[in-house]
């Protein structure tokens, strides 16, 4: 990561200006805290310090970024604020429409409009999105279900 | 916009910009070896 993704200008930009940055070692008594067992590990916290988002491995910048807005939609997912959630995601899903966080996106923009809106309609409205546009992911069986409404 | 991350050190000021500044945290667990 430190050696490209996170020199990487389009990373570095949407980092300081949308997130706040803390980067410790994998032997801290931090890193046991969060139970930490590999590296890179990269967590998307609240501003009080509450997870909200993990991944474990490298990520290229272009896949770098949506995985960070997933996550910070997540937070607003989490906490019930879900017009803004809508907004990450459908931010990542324009922006970044071919990266791996997108079908993971696709559903919890579903999920997030239903909540806000307590219309059934965009969680079949996912489904579909997600058996058309990624058939083998595991949000589209996630969201099979809702083919039935 | 810098292009460079400038990186905190302690979840306390990283805390403390997160909720002066609205914004979620970063935390990269990394390994320099």
């Amino acid at each position: 990561m430190g050696a490209v993704t996170y020199p990487n200008t389009k990373v570095a930009d949407f980092v300081m200006s949308s997130m706040v940055p803390l980067q410790v070692l994998a032997d801290s008594p931090l890193a046991d805290e969060f139970k930490v067992k590999w590296t890179p590990t990269i967590v998307v916290l609240d501003c009080y310090g509450k997870e909200h988002h993990r991944t474990v491995g490298f990520f290229p910048p272009e896949e770098f970024i949506p995985s960070l807005i997933l996550g910070i939609g997540t937070i607003d997912f989490d906490t019930d604020r879900f017009n803004d959630a809508i907004i990450h995601f459908d931010r990542l899903l324009a922006d970044y429409t071919k990266s791996a966080a997108a079908p993971e996106a696709i559903y919890l923009r579903g999920v997030s409009r239903y909540k806000a809106s307590h219309d059934p309609k965009p969680l079949k409205e996912a489904y579909e999105k997600l058996k058309a546009e990624y058939p083998a992911s595991e949000w589209t069986q996630r969201a099979q279900p809702y083919s039935l409404l | 916009m810098g292009n460079v991350i400038i990186w905190e050190a302690e979840m306390s000021k990283a805390l403390t910009r997160g909720q002066a500044e609205k914004k979620p945290i970063l935390l990269d667990f990394f390994n320099p070896g």
